[in-house]
């Protein structure tokens, strides 16, 4: 048993408990969001001196591969994001400071084990250890429409974890094991193709897609992302669908690689349906985090491409897609929690004539935007060329089609933000100012969209090296 | 002769009384009991296949999953109460300030 | 030798000044702007650096030309697109032209925007765009010179808006954008032509394989595709009605952008893609003509404009019809031989309106006068440069310009007259502002500044100015056209030919013309307009150009047209009607979001139903 394979979870767990002390013994309440930085680095720190090697411990429950150290460095580095772009949140909360940012931790503890298990118990643990820190972070504000996210999403969080469940039972009845590789071994001799497994197989895609937000498990999407502190809503977004597909990848090419079962194509049908839904319900929104909520789910479409070419360069298109998303969607949000914090108001409607008195803001909102559209020297199109021809690869041209003209539909909401932006007269001359944190993580999301889109082929490179330990 | 199917029925009958609980209860405190009942029809459908699989790892996830289950009961009751002092009810049918 | 790495250097030192701005120094250093300018001038005076050392070694290489091979940049299916870059002659001689007016105009800056509150953010854009303009002359592939070409177009934004508060800066910062662009459909669309006909994007291997390839129709259009960005980029007709307006960004932008390094990167991309125009007689024939004609269309409308930057606007776009004349007419070497002397006393034309400004707080002529006695360098300076300007033997200007006469000549006569008469206008129009600003005696100012508060401009301002001077009357004496591959003249043997003495008799005459009219007044002004009203009218009104674009063709078909259709979506969810396919999705979205109805309990039948239904077809379609 090699604890060190374990540190970079523990020593997170650690700071986050030393978070919480801290906030009952200091004054300056400015100093945890460093330490919980810190944290996070030392983390990163211990993630780093395990890229290389490939290990398993704990009876095979933790795998340290280089795909889950892929995943360690982007949950990190999200929630080092996240934690930037609450400064503001956290100063005007009165209490509790020190539990919301160790609960972003400890979040970020849970979704770093998802990447990292090869056994459905500790992928059920984990996944709960997320979810519930999430649950409590969506209700912090305790507004009225902070606590109903914060209701909604557990409830329904609940029903689907509980959905999940029932299908790792009837994988384990079936297969007798929760060991990934053991049940591919399983499946493949034995219980291939029996009508239980499908249904097993089903339930899994039904907990897995809450999580990545596919629908018909999206529902929750619009209104909790709504609700919750903006921030969270970033994390959201960006690191719990991540987490999703880490594990929806090292399960479904682990456990049930071998099932005749074309899995692929279930992703392929939902990704299509998720991606329209997303962008056609986005066109009428009003409420600027409503908008890429629909936006969200419209991107976990696009990621769920990757899903349903089964090869190594949907993998790697995935993964790559997941790094650009993650630097656009949060860019965003960290632009929109800055303007908000000036004009208090989520509304598309308020944003008029931002370029006037924000220009390099709404720069830096336009950029991730036109990103998420995917209009080129972005990393939102090296993205979309890239997941779209692993597609093209696999044979899913008809899939390639409907992203297509899913990404012209999306243009007419991304780029009516642009255009209340920048061609609207503003409704007030004042400036908008924002905190050092702020800007220093917005400017590093906006560095990460251009240079991802500029020369992708070095993040691209390190997405091809790390699926390898996925197999195909 | 009681045998692994009929733990399975069990399971699965309690499955779905869970299922209708979270569907038609207006009361967010009886989904959270529903929601309960739902995870313990997987308790038993893991303990059955343990007991017959003779392997231990099913008893093993029952406990896992009581444990989580209390944890999320216990923030979920949490929530509920702030709901109910910014609005004075319960009731998951009023709870709709966002939608569309 | 030159290494590689000191080639890209040369581009990336600027770009990483501008991410040290914008991540270090903006947001920790916010109280101690200098810094800023510091790194900026410190970036680009390596780029400087280097770049003498690359043309010291473009000198020594074998055909004048440094071949470096290109990196696989990003691989998309069988597409490989390569990024590499090339030194050559000509983009020796650009990189040495853009790092000189850079630095000078950075120096500049340093005085000029003294106490502006955005200066962090100035010299932020100023590094981005030198980096990117270096870029765009070290490109070896098409792909690469554009990215690099948008870039420099969206740092002219950036910094034409640069007092965005002003409704006319970001008004004029859209115009800009917005109408280059047009410009670009055409150049990105012959980019994606060349590369469908012949599978490369390489500059080099184009000109092997593309007169192979492509029939003659082909590779004309080709062509065309690619003039139509320089157009946008150098404000030729009939898309030159951006830059007078881009003169509400500040001065030493306007300076270093708008007059000395963007607007001629049309020219530079022209050069660079010679060999493509000269096997097509038709596309040279358009060049020379557009060329042509916007010389004296453009020097026209300046002889009229009472706004001091203006005229320098119409004369740089004069200047830019020059070079393109030179190119139409085939002669790669003295268009950027013109290229060169214009940058440095074009520059220091608007560094000294600049200086003006700065005293006198206005940039309208008619409420300055008298500044010789104040400004005595700034006057000297400017005085250098319209005379460098003018074509006066022997300075900057008049090597140059008698070159690309001297071609038009040969090609077409008809342009060549056209020019003639240019040449006298130029000579006027710089006169009229040497003599409406450093002339008789002082107007009031702006805010009425009483005479006494004129000052000289600070040491800062002044050295760079003096610098550019003197290049304005010695870069013409360089060797530039000879080592660009075209013949040079002798300094006093030029004078033993009959055309520089008409040249120079007709900037003479306007000289003298100006003269007269704005120092000696034996002609009045005033009575002049009078006489020529009709005229007059036309000139001052720009031939109605703006009106043209602005109500029918910018805000009307593409401002308006373009949201048009997006104001057409919005009314269909407002109207709640039904019509068409875009309708129907915007209906769909109307109707789909209903499902979302907010209770917590449909959301979670969808989940069960979901579930079901998965495992319904899987049964049903799975074998």
């Amino acid at each position: 048993m090699n604890l060190y394979l374990l540190s970079p979870e523990i020593s997170l767990t650690a700071f986050a408990i030393l978070v919480i002390l801290l906030d009952l013994v200091i004054k300056r309440k400015g100093i945890l969001v460093y330490v919980s930085i810190l944290g996070l680095i030392t983390s990163a720190v211990f993630a780093a001196t395990l890229w290389g090697g490939e290990a398993t411990t704990f009876g095979g429950m933790l795998v340290v591969d280089g795909f889950s150290i892929f995943f360690k460095f982007l949950f990190i580095g999200v929630a080092i994001m996240v934690v930037l772009a609450s400064v503001d949140y956290v100063s005007r909360i009165k209490r509790f400071q020190g539990e919301y940012l160790a609960l972003i931790l400890l979040s970020a503890v849970g979704m770093m084990l998802m990447a990292s298990t090869g056994e459905l118990v500790s992928i059920y643990i984990s996944l709960e250890l997320t979810g519930i820190s999430l649950y409590v972070l969506t209700g912090f504000l305790k507004d009225p429409k902070s606590s109903e996210a914060g209701l909604k999403y557990l409830l329904l969080g609940a029903v689907a974890s509980a959905v999940l469940l029932y299908g790792m039972a009837m994988v384990f009845g079936l297969t007798g094991t929760t060991h990934l590789g053991d049940i591919a071994t399983a499946v493949s001799s034995g219980a291939l193709g029996s009508p239980a497994l499908l249904m097993g197989i089903v339930l899994l895609v039904a907990g897995f897609g809450f999580k990545i937000a596919c629908v018909p498990f999206q529902m929750w999407v619009p209104d909790v992302y709504e609700g919750a502190p903006t921030p969270i809503t970033a994390y959201l977004s960006v690191a719990s669908k991540a987490a999703g597909f880490a594990v929806i990848l090292r399960v479904f090419y682990t456990a049930f690689g071998p099932v005749s079962l074309d899995w692929g194509m279930i992703f392929a049908v939902l990704g299509a349906i998720t991606m329209t839904l997303g962008n056609i319900v986005a066109i009428p929104q009003t409420n600027i985090k409503r908008m890429l909520g629909y936006s969200s789910i419209a991107q976990a479409g696009y990621l769920m491409m990757g899903l349903a070419a089964v090869s190594s360069l949907g993998q790697s298109g995935l993964l790559f897609f997941l790094v650009s998303y993650a630097f656009t969607n949060l860019g965003a949000f960290i632009a929109i929690i800055a303007i908000s914090n000036k004009v208090d108001s989520d509304m598309i409607a308020d944003y008029r004539g931002m370029a006037r008195h924000a220009p390099l803001l709404s720069l830096a909102l336009a950029l991730c935007l036109i990103s998420l559209t995917g209009i080129p020297p972005t990393a939102g199109f090296m993205a979309k060329v890239y997941i779209f021809n692993a597609a093209m690869q696999y044979g899913l041209l008809w899939l390639v089609v409907i992203a297509v003209i899913n990404t012209v539909i999306s243009a007419y909401y991304y780029l009516r933000v642009v255009k209340v932006m920048f061609l609207e007269a503003p409704a007030s001359q004042e400036r908008v100012p924002s905190s050092g944190a702020l800007r220093f993580a917005l400017c590093i999301a906006c560095i990460g969209v251009l240079v991802i889109g500029v020369i992708p082929s070095y993040f691209l490179r390190i997405a091809e090296v790390v699926v390898r330990a996925l197999g195909s | 002769m009681i045998g692994l199917e009929h733990f399975l029925i069990l399971s699965a009958i309690l499955f779905s009384i869970g299922i209708y609980g979270v569907l038609v209860k207006r009361n967010a405190i009886a989904i959270l009991m529903s929601i309960e009942i739902m995870l313990n029809a997987v308790n038993i459908a893991m303990v059955a296949f343990s007991r017959y699989l003779a392997l231990l790892t099913g008893q093993v996830f029952a406990i896992f999953i009581i444990t989580v289950a209390a944890a999320e009961a216990a923030v979920g009751l949490a929530i509920v109460v702030a709901i109910y002092r910014s609005r004075r009810t319960v009731d998951v049918g009023e709870v709709d300030l966002m939608k569309w | 030798m030159f290494p590689e790495a000191a080639g890209w250097a040369i581009f990336l030192v600027p770009v990483l000044s501008f991410a040290i701005i914008s991540l270090i120094t903006r947001p920790f250093f916010n109280s101690r702007p200098r810094i800023s300018a510091y790194i900026t001038i410190a970036s680009i005076s390596s780029s400087l650096i280097l770049s003498l050392w690359a043309l010291v070694s473009v000198i020594q290489a074998p055909g004048h030309a440094i071949l470096l091979e290109p990196h696989d940049w990003v691989t998309i299916g069988s597409t490989t697109i390569q990024v590499g870059i090339a030194i050559d002659s000509l983009t020796a001689v650009m990189l040495i032209v853009i790092t000189v007016v850079s630095l000078m105009v950075q120096i500049y800056s340093q005085g000029y925007m003294h106490g502006d509150g955005g200066y962090h953010r100035y010299f932020a854009f100023m590094s981005l765009f030198t980096g990117s303009m270096l870029g765009l002359v070290l490109a070896s592939n098409l792909v690469m010179l554009y990215v690099f070409w948008e870039l420099v177009g969206l740092c002219s934004y950036l910094l034409i808006g640069f007092w965005f508060h002003r409704p006319e800066a970001a008004r004029a910062a859209v115009k800009a954008f917005l109408v280059t662009r047009i410009g670009d459909f055409g150049f990105l669309a012959a980019i994606i032509f060349l590369y469908a006909k012949t599978g490369t994007f390489d500059i080099a291997e184009l000109y092997v394989v593309a007169p192979a390839l492509l029939s003659a129709t082909a590779l004309t259009w080709a062509a065309i595709g690619i003039f139509s960005g320089a157009v946008g980029k150098s404000a030729q007709f009939p898309l030159h009605t951006w830059l007078p307006d881009a003169m509400e960004g500040p001065t030493p932008v306007s300076a270093l952008i708008h007059a000395a390094t963007m607007v001629a990167a049309g020219v530079y991309l022209v050069a660079r893609t010679f060999p493509l125009f000269a096997q097509s007689p038709q596309a040279m024939t358009t060049v020379a003509i557009i060329g042509g004609f916007t010389a004296i269309f453009a020097a026209s409308m300046g002889l009229v404009m009472t706004d001091i930057k203006r005229v320098l606007a119409y004369s740089t776009i004069s200047q830019l019809g020059y070079m393109m004349l030179g190119l139409g007419a085939g002669s790669v070497a003295f268009a950027i031989f013109h290229l060169a002397n214009h940058a440095f006393f074009k520059s220091l034309l608007f560094l000294g309106a600049g200086s003006v400004n700065h005293a006198t707080g206005t940039f309208d002529m008619r409420e300055m006068g008298g500044l010789k006695k104040y400004m005595p360098w700034t006057y000297a300076a400017f005085l250098i440069a319209s005379l460098s300007i003018a074509g006066i033997w022997p300075l900057a200007g008049f090597w140059s310009k008698d070159g690309i006469l001297l071609h038009a000549w040969g090609s077409t006569p008809v342009l060549f007259y056209l020019a003639m008469i240019t040449v006298f206008m130029t000579a006027f129009y710089m006169f009229r502002v040497v003599f409406l600003t450093f002339g008789g005696s002082y107007r009031g100012g702006s805010e009425a500044r009483s005479a006494h508060a004129l000052h000289e401009s600070p040491k800062v301002m002044l050295i760079p100015m003096v610098i550019l001077a003197i290049l304005s009357i010695t870069s013409g004496w360089l060797p530039i056209s000879g080592f660009l591959g075209g013949e040079s003249m002798g300094f006093f043997e030029v004078l033993s030919h009959p055309m520089p003495w008409v040249s120079l008799i007709l900037a003479g005459l306007g000289i003298l013309l100006a003269y007269a009219m704005y120092s000696a007044k034996w002609l009045s002004p005033e009575a002049v307009g009078r006489r020529f009203q009709a005229l007059y009218r036309v000139l001052w009104n720009k031939y109605w150009f703006d009106e043209l674009y602005e109500r029918v063709f910018i805000f009307s078909v593409l401002v308006d047209g373009l949201f048009l259709v997006l104001q057409w979506f919005d009314t269909y969810i407002v109207d709640g009607l039904v019509n068409g396919v875009a309708g129907a999705t915007i209906a769909a979205g109307g109707i789909l979001r209903r499902l979302q109805t907010g209770q917590l309990q449909v959301y979670g039948l969808a989940i069960f139903i979901g579930v079901l239904a998965i495992a319904a077809c899987l049964f049903i379609f799975a074998p």
